[in-house]
């Protein structure tokens, strides 16, 4: 293993600087949020992507995957496709600008360009710490997004689905949500490429649970086979709240989910759960980064992986105890299945544990499908291809199932066998 | 029973913040003067006196670690390490190797009785009963004892000290030795590279099982010395060999650092089985004064069903930085890594091992118990691979930690890589302290809370004890027992 101590700069990261230089005039905001890009991009100019070096991006070497960027203006926009479930309140940002007239009842909408413009923006303009890559893109470029608060204790029935749509060019986009306190609601942030040109998303949730609130935030991701998708959930959860997190990766050639969350409220609990379908050459990394921080907190965690064709499949998962979080019980696992000879997946479950009246663990396998389950059902008279996409499709819907909604339970269900029609 | 009551009573007997080897021994010593150049490395090479060729690989690796960096990963905080501070070597002043044990310095063979090593082969013969050990005693920076050699001779087997075996056996040294770690390897194994002083050599001849167990002992007494110990085991088709290694080190204020190399080579059918006490001085309770050990271990399962187990149990050590690891290169074969690693006071461990498979139906074993008290930190840091033409991989991996006390860390740091679809791994951690339950229902038998917490926690690491050769399995217990002296309330 060799120190590369000096590194020159890439076409990517070169495209990355010059896009800013030409368009920093037309980005949206007053001073401080211009001062503010202005030292994300610094630390990109001087750092750069991050390598496998750099501990957090072992897996996925930005630097060198990150071949070049599309032009800075989306363009090929076509219709909007219809809502996963048929009662929600959709809200469409359309190649990486909101819509301004858009409302939800009960909900406060705003947009981030306004913020930006506002100067409100710029505190949040910020990197979690230095391995925040996607921090300092999406910092840099954001444009706009929604903006939406969740007054103290609304509770809204029917799920809100943000659908994010574009075709190819550059979208970065931010999503700051605050759920009021014992407020309830499901909202869906749905990805989706509608053309087949290159596009390169960078797209920042900042989300805050406050005290008693319960939410469901769904992240669908449905790029494009060529698209590069840097999506970072950041959020804070409150005491007493509940979050249902659940991440579907069902497409994009590189792919990067981080999950930063924050459990900073006692009696805290939290279910992160996680669906990647990899297939194609998709190179896919979900990072979990979950900061147990304060007393009497719980959270499970379980990633569902298949890997199929070319694809590679990373999974980062750590779970961090502070030192005074005594009765912390945090549980994760991460199971794979191993679909083709050229199929890669490396997972990282780290536990990092500074209390001792805690009960931590996690498990992490990687296999081909089970050769008893598979008998079983050949024994039966299934025929072997149509087993092997049956055990397939219960290995990740049994994740999904795990949702109170029906009606969205059913149409992630689709999703998904949709998905391994098109793959298996 | 009998040796958790040994350890029990142990840690009753031993005062809090003792350790029981960190005595000095005044010794007339020949020292190299401080520093690292290629002047004290002819100068190793000329006391030596090794071969041309031996001198040129170890230049060679100096020049490549002039170009190197010293590792920042791991979870360890230590001052940077002045490399011009250290003497590199020093020797027990005796003229030429001692021919038998009459000739060694008595104050040295004081130092090994003092260690509880026997060195005396009579002695040893007399007990019927006692199981035979060969030990290859080294200190400061040379071999001083050999025993057994005769009769290892006699069934082939060649046990003797690196340096010997660079004169004597030197197409055995130049075939294996850095074929497993290459002196590019990293920036302690290339240090260790062009500096390495001793250590020990076994050679198993084909279809041979060693008769007895061989065991080295490693001293660092001076001061200001850093310990390079280099050792090769090779065995060859069908032989198998079991090795023991235990250090120690006095007690000092200052850091000293310990860079040692190991290289195990199975081929065909052979099999290796390397256990290690390793009870370097860990420092004081202020977190003054210990060892650095910063050492590479790597075994390569080179030919077909071969197998390479490690065993380690870690309780020294300031600072520990070090990964055994199986290459799985043969087809069927097995790689095992059974470890306890305990850290108290300020000690740092970074610890695990790094299985990787690329032959066919290989499998491989983890089993690993943290042990973390006072305000040690303590990670398992561990790579399980399979390579994308080997099939039918498996592995199992178990890593379990326990806090004793609420100031100390442990982290799991696992990293596992599948790029075959046959491969089948399996990784389980649980991080936790020790239970009310267990420890209620001890004490409501009325076992005293240390003796309770020692009964739990040989409970916790039994299945890794029960891979040690007997006589160590009791002395590994002990050595637990007494490292977590003072930890509890």
């Amino acid at each position: 293993m060799n120190m590369q101590t000096t590194s020159r700069q890439t076409a990517a990261e070169a495209a990355l600087i010059d896009a800013f230089n030409q368009h920093v005039g037309d980005l949206p905001g007053n001073g401080a949020v211009i001062s503010a890009r202005d030292r994300l991009v610094d630390d990109l100019k001087t750092n750069g992507l991050p390598t496998r070096r750099v501990e957090a991006w072992h897996y996925t070497d930005l630097k060198t995957l990150l071949r070049a960027l599309p032009a800075m203006q989306p363009a090929g926009l076509v219709a909007a496709p219809a809502p996963l479930v048929e009662t929600a309140s959709v809200i469409v940002m359309q190649d990486g600008h909101a819509d301004g007239k858009a409302s939800v009842e009960g909900v406060v909408v705003g947009t981030f360009d306004a913020m930006l413009r506002e100067g409100t923006a710029a505190p949040g303009l910020s990197v979690i710490d230095g391995d925040d890559t996607i921090g300092k893109i999406n910092g840099s470029f954001v444009r706009d997004g929604y903006v939406l608060e969740f007054p103290e204790g609304v509770e809204i029935e029917q799920p809100i689905e943000i659908q994010a749509l574009h075709g190819a060019g550059q979208i970065h986009t931010r999503f700051p949500v605050s759920f009021g306190a014992a407020s309830k609601a499901t909202v869906i942030e749905r990805h989706v490429a509608t053309t087949d040109g290159q596009a390169f998303v960078s797209s920042v949730s900042d989300i805050s649970l406050e005290d008693g609130a319960d939410v469901t935030w769904i992240v669908l991701q449905e790029q494009g086979s060529s698209d590069t998708h840097l999506g970072q959930v950041r959020i804070r959860v409150g005491a007493d709240a509940k979050l249902r997190l659940f991440v579907i990766n069902a497409g994009g050639k590189l792919v990067r989910q981080e999950l930063r969350v924050d459990v900073a409220g006692e009696g805290a609990d939290l279910q992160l759960r996680g669906v990647n379908l990899l297939g194609g050459d998709t190179h896919t990394d979900v990072t979990l980064v979950l900061g147990h921080n304060v007393p009497n907190t719980t959270s499970t965690e379980i990633f569902r992986n298949v890997v199929f064709d070319r694809a590679r499949g990373v999974f980062q998962g750590m779970i961090k105890v502070a030192l005074d979080a005594q009765k912390t019980d945090a549980r994760m696992a991460c199971n794979t299945l191993l679909m083709s000879d050229d199929a890669e997946f490396a997972a990282k479950p780290e536990l990092e544990i500074f209390a001792d009246d805690v009960q931590c663990g996690h498990g992490a396998t990687v296999a081909d499908i089970d050769d008893n389950h598979l008998y079983y059902l050949m024994a039966r008279g299934i025929p072997r291809s149509k087993a092997r996409a049956m055990l397939v499709n219960a290995f990740v819907a049994e994740i999904v199932e795990e949702l109170d909604d029906e009606a969205l339970v059913e149409a992630l269900e689709t999703v998904i066998s949709g998905w391994l029609e098109r793959h298996a | 029973m009998a040796a958790v009551q040994e350890t029990i009573d142990q840690v009753r007997q031993i005062d809090v913040d003792q350790y029981k080897y960190g005595f000095e021994t005044e010794i007339e010593v020949e020292k190299a003067p401080k520093g690292l150049s290629e002047e004290i490395i002819r100068f190793i090479s000329a006391k030596k006196q090794e071969p041309d060729w031996m001198l040129e690989w170890r230049l060679d690796a100096y020049r490549r670690w002039l170009t190197m960096e010293e590792p920042g990963w791991a979870r360890v905080d230590y001052p940077r390490i002045d490399f011009n501070d250290i003497y590199y070597y020093a020797a027990p002043k005796t003229t030429s190797g001692p021919k038998s044990l009459d000739e060694v310095d008595p104050e040295l063979l004081k130092v090994y009785e003092k260690l509880g090593i026997p060195l005396k082969e009579q002695e040893i013969l007399a007990g019927v009963d006692k199981p035979r050990v060969a030990v290859d005693a080294v200190f400061d920076s040379v071999s001083v004892v050999t025993t057994f050699k005769k009769e290892l001779a006699k069934a082939g087997v060649i046990f003797m000290s690196i340096s010997e075996a660079v004169r004597e056996h030197p197409e055995l040294v130049k075939k294996y030795l850095g074929s497993v770690v290459p002196t590019t390897d990293n920036y302690y194994a290339t240090l260790n590279s062009a500096v390495f002083t001793d250590g020990s050599f076994v050679y198993v001849p084909k279809g041979v099982r060693c008769p007895m167990e061989l065991s080295t002992y490693f001293r660092i007494n001076e001061k200001n010395t850093g310990q390079f110990e280099r050792t090769l085991i090779i065995a060859d088709e069908g032989a198998y060999v079991s090795y023991l290694e235990g250090c120690t080190a006095p007690q000092r204020d200052e850091n000293q650092l310990h860079a040692a190399v190991v290289e195990l080579v199975a081929l065909d059918d052979a099999e290796i089985k390397y256990s290690t006490v390793q009870n370097w001085y860990p420092g004081d309770k202020q977190g003054k004064g210990g060892i650095y050990n910063f050492v590479t271990k790597r075994g390569d399962c080179r030919g077909d069903r071969s197998k390479i187990s490690w065993t380690q149990v870690e309780t020294g050590s300031a600072i520990t930085w070090k990964y055994p690891s199986c290459i799985l290169r043969g087809d069927d074969s097995r790689g095992e890594f059974y470890s306890i690693a305990v850290s108290n006071g300020h000690q740092q461990i970074d610890s695990g091992t790094k299985m990787i498979h690329l032959g066919k139906n290989t499998s491989s074993r983890i089993i690993s118990k943290g042990i973390a008290a006072g305000v040690s930190q303590n990670t398992y840091r561990g790579q399980v691979s399979a390579h994308r033409k080997a099939t039918n991989a498996r592995n199992f991996t178990q890593c379990d930690s326990l806090l004793i006390g609420d100031r100390c860390g442990a982290h799991t740091v696992p990293y596992i890589e599948a790029k075959n679809s046959s491969a089948q791994f399996e990784h389980e951690a649980t991080t936790s302290k020790i239970s009310e339950d267990q420890l209620f229902y001890c004490l409501q038998r009325g076992i005293p809370e240390e003796a309770a917490i020692a009964l739990i926690v040989n409970g916790f690491v039994k299945e890794v004890i029960q891979e040690l050769p007997m006589e160590f399995a009791v002395e590994a217990q002990k050595l637990i027992g007494i490292s977590l002296e003072g930890s509890v309330g």
